[in-house]
C-alpha cells in the first residue's frame, strides 16, 4: 500500500534527471548513428543518405580489419598482464608489513601522471639515438649500436603493451586490494589450522572469493583499454606503415586528419557495439556475484 | 514550478535583451575576426602590428585576432564553419583550400585584387591557391627546402664539395660512412607527418610527379628508382639505422649534432641551429638533382569566409595592413620565411642573406602539393608504403604500385 503511493510520486521525481540522462546518452548515438548513414563532409555538413555505404567502406578496408584483431591483441594482452601482475601486488600489498602505506602509494603513484605525459617520457626514453635506455643498454655492454624500439612492429608493439599494464596496475591492483580486505582473517586461521599450504590456501580460498573482483576488474580494464589512445597515439601514431594501429587510433586518423566524419561514425558504432557486449557482461557478473553476495 | 518557468523565461529575455544591447554596440564597430596560426611566440606580435595599422586608418573597425596552434587549426576551423560561426580571415594549410573552395566556404578573391596589386607577388606562390583559374586566397607564407650539409663531416671525408646530383650524394655519403667517425653519411626521414615528402625529393629529382592525368605518379619509372635509391641508402648503412623511428625532428636533430653529414629541411633549421649549436659549421645547398633539378615548395594561405558579413572591410585589411611591405618584411624575416612579394625579395634583409640564396634559388624548380581530394589520406599511403619499403617487408615496385592504386580511388572519390 504505502509502495503504491509511492512510486508514482517518486517516477515523477526522478523522471526529469531520467530524461535528461536519456537525451545526454541517447543524443550522441542518434547522431552518430544518423551520421554514420549518411554523407557528411569534413565540415559537418551533411549530404545525401548513403545507406550502409560506410559500413561497405569499412569492410572493404584492411587497414579496419587489421587494427581490429590488433585491438583485441592489445586488449588482451594488456589486460592479462595487468591482472597477472596486479594479484601478487594486492596479496602483497595486503600483508602487514612495516612501510605497507609507502608500498601502496608507490603503486598508486604512477595513476596521478597522466598517459600522455607518461607516454612522452617513455617516448624519450627509448629514442634510438639520445634515449636513456639504449644509454644504459650500451653502458652495460649489451648493445654495440642504436637500436630504434620504435621503428618497427616487432619491437613496438611489445613496449606498447608492456606500457600498457604498467599504467593499468594501479587500478587493477587498487580493485584486487579492495576484494582481499573484505576476506575475513579467521578463514585463513581455520584453513591453517586445518593445515592448507601457502600456496593451497591461495588456490583453494583467495582465488574463488575474489573471483567478483577479478570479474569486475577485468571488464572494467577491457573497456578502458580498448579505447586507450594516448599511449600508442604518443609513441607509434599507428606506424610504421599502420602495423601498430589500433581501431582508436585509426578512428583518430579517418575522421580529423582525413575528414572522413561519416565512415569514423560507422567505425565507432562498430566500437561502441563490440563494448556493448562487454558492457553487457559486466552487468551479468555484477548482478551475478550480487546476488551470490546476498 | 510555474514561477521557476517565469524566472527562467524572465532571465532569457533578459539575456536575449542583452546580447541584442551588444550586438547594437558591435554595429558602430565593424568586428573582424582573424584567426591567426600560430607560427611561433612571434607571430602574434607581428599581426598585432598589422590590427594598429588598420585601426589607425580605419577607427570604426575593430580587428579581433585569435591565435591557434597549428594542431589544432584544421580542428578549429571545421567546428566553427559546422556550427556556423566562421571567422572573416584565416590562415589555412594551402592543401586544404580544395575541400573549402569546393564546400563554397572560401570567397573568391579575383574580383577584390586590382592587377597593380597582384603584380606585387611572386606569381609562383599565388598560383597554388588558385583552383580552376579562381583565386581562393593569398600566400601568407612560403617556404622551399635546400639540403643542409655539415661542412667538417664532409671535410673529413675528402669531399670538397657538396654534392649537387644522387650519385654524388651517394659518393659523399659513403666517403663519410668510411671517415667520419660512426658520423651517418645521409639523414633519412621515416617516420610521421611528412615522411613521404622526404622521398618525394628523389621521386622529382628523377622526373616524377605526383599527380600525372589524374592518376597517383608514385609508381612511375621515377618513383621506383627513387624508393631504389633511398633502400639501398639505408642498406648500405649511408643512412641512420632504422629510419622507421626517425620523424622530422629527430632526423634534423642527429644533423645539429654534428651526427648527420647531409639532411634535407626547410629555412626553420637555420633557425634552429643559430639558437641550439651555433658551433656547427654547416652550408647549405640545392637539392641533388637526378635527370632534373627540382624542390618542394610550400605555402599557407590566408582566406577569406564567404559567409564573413563585411567581406570588403576584411579585403582591406589584407590589401592594406596585412600585405603592406613593412608588414610583410617583419613577418617573413622573424618568422624565417621566404619573400611572397617582389619588394620583400629586394629588401636588403632578403637580398643580401647569401644562405637564403640556396632557398630562393630552387624556387623555380619548386614542386607545390598537388591540389587533389584526400591529400591527407593520400599522403599517408604512400608514407605507409615507403616505410614497409624501408622496414623491407615488400619491394619497392610492388609497395608504390598498390599504394598508387589506393591513391588512385582516394582521388576520385
Amino acid at each position: 500500500m504505502l509502495d503504491r503511493t509511492r512510486t508514482l510520486p517518486a517516477l515523477l521525481l526522478i523522471l526529469p534527471s531520467l530524461a535528461l540522462s536519456l537525451w545526454i546518452i541517447g543524443y550522441p548515438i542518434y547522431d552518430v548513428v544518423y551520421t554514420s548513414l549518411h554523407e557528411v563532409n569534413r565540415f559537418g555538413r551533411v549530404r545525401d543518405f548513403a545507406g550502409l555505404a560506410n559500413f561497405a567502406k569499412l569492410f572493404a578496408d584492411p587497414i579496419f580489419f587489421a587494427s581490429l584483431w590488433r585491438t583485441v591483441l592489445w586488449t588482451v594482452t594488456v589486460v592479462g598482464g595487468a591482472i597477472l601482475l596486479s594479484v601478487p601486488i594486492a596479496v602483497m600489498l595486503n600483508e602487514d608489513f612495516y612501510g605497507r602505506g609507502i608500498a601502496r602509494v608507490i603503486v598508486m603513484l604512477p595513476w596521478a601522471i597522466s598517459l600522455a605525459m607518461t607516454a612522452i617520457v617513455w617516448r624519450w626514453s627509448l629514442n634510438g639515438q639520445y634515449g636513456m635506455i639504449n644509454a644504459t643498454l650500451f653502458q652495460l655492454g649489451i648493445l654495440d649500436g642504436p637500436v630504434e624500439w620504435l621503428a618497427s612492429f616487432d619491437t613496438a608493439f611489445p613496449i606498447e603493451i608492456a606500457i600498457g599494464i604498467l599504467v593499468s596496475i594501479p587500478f587493477t591492483a587498487t580493485v584486487l586490494l579492495g576484494g582481499l580486505s573484505s576476506i575475513p582473517a579467521d578463514v585463513y586461521e581455520a584453513a591453517t589450522i586445518d593445515g592448507a599450504t601457502g600456496w593451497q590456501r591461495f588456490r583453494w580460498m583467495t582465488l574463488p572469493l575474489m573471483k567478483p573482483f577479478l570479474q569486475i576488474a577485468i571488464v572494467l580494464n577491457v573497456i578502458n583499454v580498448f579505447n586507450s589512445f594516448p599511449i600508442i597515439w604518443v609513441l607509434t601514431q599507428g606506424e610504421p606503415a599502420n602495423s601498430t594501429d589500433i581501431l582508436v587510433t585509426y578512428l583518430y586518423k579517418l575522421a580529423f586528419r582525413y575528414g572522413r566524419l561519416d565512415t569514423a561514425a560507422a567505425m565507432s558504432l562498430i566500437m561502441f557495439a563490440i563494448l556493448l557486449v562487454f558492457t553487457a557482461a559486466y552487468i551479468v557478473l555484477a548482478r551475478r556475484s550480487e546476488e551470490k553476495g546476498a | 514550478m510555474l514561477n521557476r518557468r517565469l524566472a527562467m523565461l524572465a532571465s532569457g529575455v533578459a539575456l536575449a535583451a542583452l546580447s541584442a544591447l551588444g550586438s547594437a554596440q558591435a554595429q558602430e564597430k565593424t568586428e573582424i575576426r582573424v584567426i591567426v596560426a600560430h607560427y611561433s611566440d612571434q607571430t602574434m606580435g607581428i599581426f598585432g602590428g598589422m590590427e594598429a595599422d588598420f585601426e589607425a586608418a580605419h577607427p570604426d573597425v575593430d580587428i579581433k585576432l585569435e591565435d591557434v596552434s597549428w594542431d589544432n587549426l584544421q580542428q578549429r576551423l571545421t567546428t566553427d564553419i559546422a556550427g556556423g560561426t566562421p571567422p572573416d580571415i584565416a590562415i589555412i594549410g594551402t592543401r586544404w583550400l580544395l575541400d573549402y573552395a569546393a564546400n563554397d566556404i572560401a570567397e573568391p578573391l579575383d574580383d577584390y585584387m586590382t592587377p597593380e596589386f597582384k603584380a606585387k607577388f611572386i606569381e609562383a606562390f599565388l598560383e597554388p591557391s588558385v583552383i580552376d583559374g579562381v583565386t581562393y586566397g593569398l600566400p601568407v607564407a612560403a617556404s622551399a627546402r635546400a639540403m643542409y650539409y655539415n661542412k667538417d663531416l664532409l671535410k673529413k671525408a675528402g669531399i670538397a664539395e657538396p654534392p649537387a646530383t644522387w650519385d654524388e650524394l651517394v659518393a659523399a655519403a659513403t666517403a663519410v660512412k668510411e671517415k667520419g667517425e660512426g658520423a651517418y653519411g645521409f639523414g633519412m626521414q621515416g617516420k610521421e607527418i611528412e615522411t613521404d615528402i622526404y622521398w618525394y625529393y628523389a621521386l622529382w629529382a628523377h622526373g616524377g610527379e605526383l599527380v600525372q592525368d589524374g592518376k597517383s605518379g608514385i609508381a612511375s619509372e621515377a618513383g621506383v628508382k627513387a624508393a631504389n635509391l633511398y633502400k639501398s641508402l639505408i642498406d648500405q648503412g649511408l643512412t641512420q639505422p632504422s629510419p622507421t623511428g626517425s620523424n622530422r625532428q629527430d632526423m634534423e636533430s642527429l644533423f645539429k649534432q654534428g651526427r648527420a653529414a647531409m639532411v634535407l629541411s626547410g629555412p626553420w633549421l637555420r633557425g634552429q641551429i643559430k639558437t641550439e649549436a651555433p658551433d656547427l659549421n654547416y652550408g647549405l645547398a640545392a637539392i641533388p638533382k637526378g635527370t632534373v633539378q627540382a624542390t618542394y615548395g610550400v605555402t599557407d594561405t590566408i582566406m577569406i569566409f564567404k559567409d564573413s558579413e563585411n567581406k570588403e572591410v576584411a579585403w582591406q585589411f589584407l590589401e592594406e595592413a596585412a600585405f603592406s611591405d613593412k608588414n610583410r618584411i617583419a613577418f617573413s624575416e622573424k618568422e624565417g620565411f621566404l619573400p611572397v612579394m617582389k619588394a620583400e625579395a629586394a629588401a636588403p634583409e632578403f637580398a643580401d642573406d647569401e644562405e637564403l640564396k640556396a632557398f630562393t634559388g630552387m624556387l623555380p624548380y619548386a614542386k607545390f602539393a598537388p591540389l587533389i581530394p584526400n591529400w591527407e589520406a593520400a599522403s599517408d599511403t604512400a608514407s605507409a608504403a615507403l616505410q614497409q619499403i624501408y622496414q623491407g617487408q615488400a619491394e619497392p615496385e610492388a609497395a608504390l604500385t598498390e599504394a598508387a592504386a589506393k591513391i588512385d580511388e582516394l582521388i576520385q572519390q
